[in-house]
């Protein structure tokens, strides 16, 4: 098949198809976020800006009462805080997660206990519950535990809704280590803490890294859960302000694809660097 | 160590959920401050008798049969095109799961303005190939607007779908593709008598991800059409009816529904295809 003229003509029509696929909407977001409104109204269609301008992302940034962009975001520096509330609320639920969904991945793993195959498959069950079925109850607890808007708040459900999953892949990888390192380490009298410890996570470095990007983009790009349990720029991160702003500035493109330009920058970086990693467990997960 | 992924689980997915299932037996007054009765599954009964939630549920079953077709069809093409090694693959690979990283309400931003009714993209080239006369304003229209949201939503989800049928045909052992060519088999043949039968725990691990993640559906269609009748899925009604209506009762009822359908398909999906590998 390797030879087939045909698989040949596939492939190529496949790698032009993907490059176009993927890469046309985000040039497109970004040729857009350089645009004047003019540029944007032309009717036939402009595709590229006369002239790149920085006025949007200036606009969206700075909040300045600059209008050659098609508008003004009035609350100044909220986008820069709700893109802060996402980097920090993503950065302290990856770590949590990866804290609890690693020791429990690799107790069900390697460890014996009673009740161990029913727990597992309990836990990992609980991936199939769409998460708003869990958060509508969740909304009672958290607002008696006044959580509501804040970003520990948020942390904790993202915990609840993510480890199960991340805990399966975690549980997954560990099985396809060798077991020998371990082994030895145990014979040679270190305590089952010790080898995974120093024998064990080392050798998971792929699989952390692949799981940290994972769970970084799916938390980062959550939406419904902050939309319901955020209210201001206290805790509101850039995925609930996006479509806010939707709403607000409806054919303000340039404004908002620069909006989006800036949110996905972070999760792009993260895909993009740890790419091998990713695929790896993502197609591993089967 | 499992203690704390079972003590999060427990406290915060399995606790809530019985609440939740608990409310959702109780009729609706509870939420303003009457006292809750029983109901039974009144409620359930209700919302599968409202025209709003009815609608839900069509679209949602459209989004899904839209998105898993186009997920199957284009991952299967990427996957056969790529997964052998090649010089290049690995920008190539990189590219292919740049949307799955994004989060879906910037892949709604970055496609509004393709469907835009005045400035859009789509009316732009359409109007000057002379395929359509006038602007149409196609998120109004239901079937185009379940349509490129779906289409949207495939975007996101395609990488995924792609890199699990991907690892599926690299599991299967080249001797089988020599030793059928040796026996004449065609290109073709080969797909449909080697390809497909060994790669059928994958493509059923792709159509569990495909939907689960379609019948969700919701960010899309929020940032593009909002909560619009005529686009609105079962989790948007859901939402609708909880938040906005303040409707507790129906809302989980209805959310109910559609954790038990997710877990339905879950489990076909892994028995049918599951056991003809194990």
């Amino acid at each position: 098949m390797t030879r087939c003229p045909a698989a040949q003509l596939l492939r190529v029509v496949v790698i032009t198809g993907i490059g176009l696929w993927s890469l046309a909407p985000i040039g497109l977001g970004v040729a857009t976020s350089l645009s004047t409104q003019a540029d944007v109204q032309a009717v036939p269609a402009r595709w590229l800006p006369g002239h790149a301008m920085l006025d949007a992302y200036r606009s969206l940034l700075g909040g300045t009462g600059d209008f050659r962009a098609g508008g003004t975001v009035s609350e100044s520096g909220a986008f820069a805080h709700a893109m802060w509330n996402s980097a920090s609320v993503t950065l302290m639920s990856t770590l949590a997660i990866l804290c609890v969904a690693i020791s429990a991945g690799y107790a069900f793993a390697r460890l014996r206990f009673p009740g161990r195959g029913a727990l597992f498959w309990a836990i990992v069950a609980t991936t199939v519950v769409p998460v708003f079925t869990v958060v509508i109850a969740l909304f009672g607890l958290m607002a008696d535990m006044h959580l509501i808007d804040r970003t520990l708040g948020l942390v904790l459900v993202f915990v609840s809704t993510t480890t199960p999953l991340a805990m399966w892949l975690v549980c997954n990888h560990v099985k396809e280590l060798p077991t020998e390192p371990e082994e030895a380490a145990l014979i040679d009298g270190c305590t089952r803490w010790q080898a995974f410890w120093h024998v064990v996570l080392p050798q998971m470095r792929s699989g952390i890294a692949a799981l940290s990007a994972i769970v970084m983009l799916s938390v980062w790009g959550e939406f419904l859960i902050p939309l319901l349990l955020t209210s201001t720029s206290a805790s509101k991160p850039v995925t609930v302000l996006i479509p806010e702003y939707v709403g607000k500035y409806t054919t303000n493109y340039p404004l908002l694809a620069a909006a989006g330009v800036l949110a996905l920058l972070p999760p792009a970086v993260v895909a993009l660097v740890l790419n091998r990693h990713i695929r790896g467990m993502l197609s591993g997960s089967s | 160590m499992v203690a704390p992924a079972v003590i999060i689980t427990a406290a915060l997915v399995v606790y809530p959920l019985a609440m939740g299932f608990q409310m959702s037996l109780e009729s609706a007054d509870a939420a303003v401050g009457g006292q809750p009765r029983f109901v039974g599954l009144g409620n359930y009964g209700d919302v599968l008798r409202s025209s709003t939630a009815r609608d839900a549920i069509v679209h949602t079953v459209i989004y899904v049969a839209l998105a898993v077709t186009l997920e199957l069809t284009l991952g299967l093409a990427v996957a056969v095109g790529l997964h052998r090694a090649f010089r290049g693959r690995g920008i190539v690979l990189a590219i292919l799961i740049l949307p799955w990283a994004l989060p879906s309400v910037v892949s709604g931003v970055l496609w509004r303005r393709v469907f835009d009714p005045d400035s859009g993209l789509l009316n732009s080239v359409l109007q000057q190939l002379h395929i359509v006369s006038h602007p149409h304003v196609w998120l109004a229209s239901r079937g185009w607007a379940l349509t490129f949201i779906a289409l949207v939503h495939v975007w996101g989800v395609l990488p995924l779908v792609s890199l699990i049928l991907i690892a599926g045909l690299q599991s299967i052992p080249e001797e089988i593709y020599s030793a059928s060519a040796v026996d004449g088999a065609t290109p073709l043949r080969q797909f449909r008598h080697i390809t497909l039968p060994l790669l059928r725990p994958s493509i059923a691990v792709a159509l569990t991800v495909g939907t689960v993640w379609a019948i969700k559906i919701f960010d899309e269609i929020y940032v593009l059409n909002g909560t619009a009748l005529n686009t609105r899925s079962i989790l948007m009604e859901v939402y609708n009816t909880t938040f906005v209506n303040a409707d507790f009762a129906h809302g989980t009822a209805l959310a109910f529904l559609l954790t038990a359908v997710t877990a339905l398909f879950a489990g076909v999906y892994a028995v049918t295809f599951g056991r003809s590998t194990t």
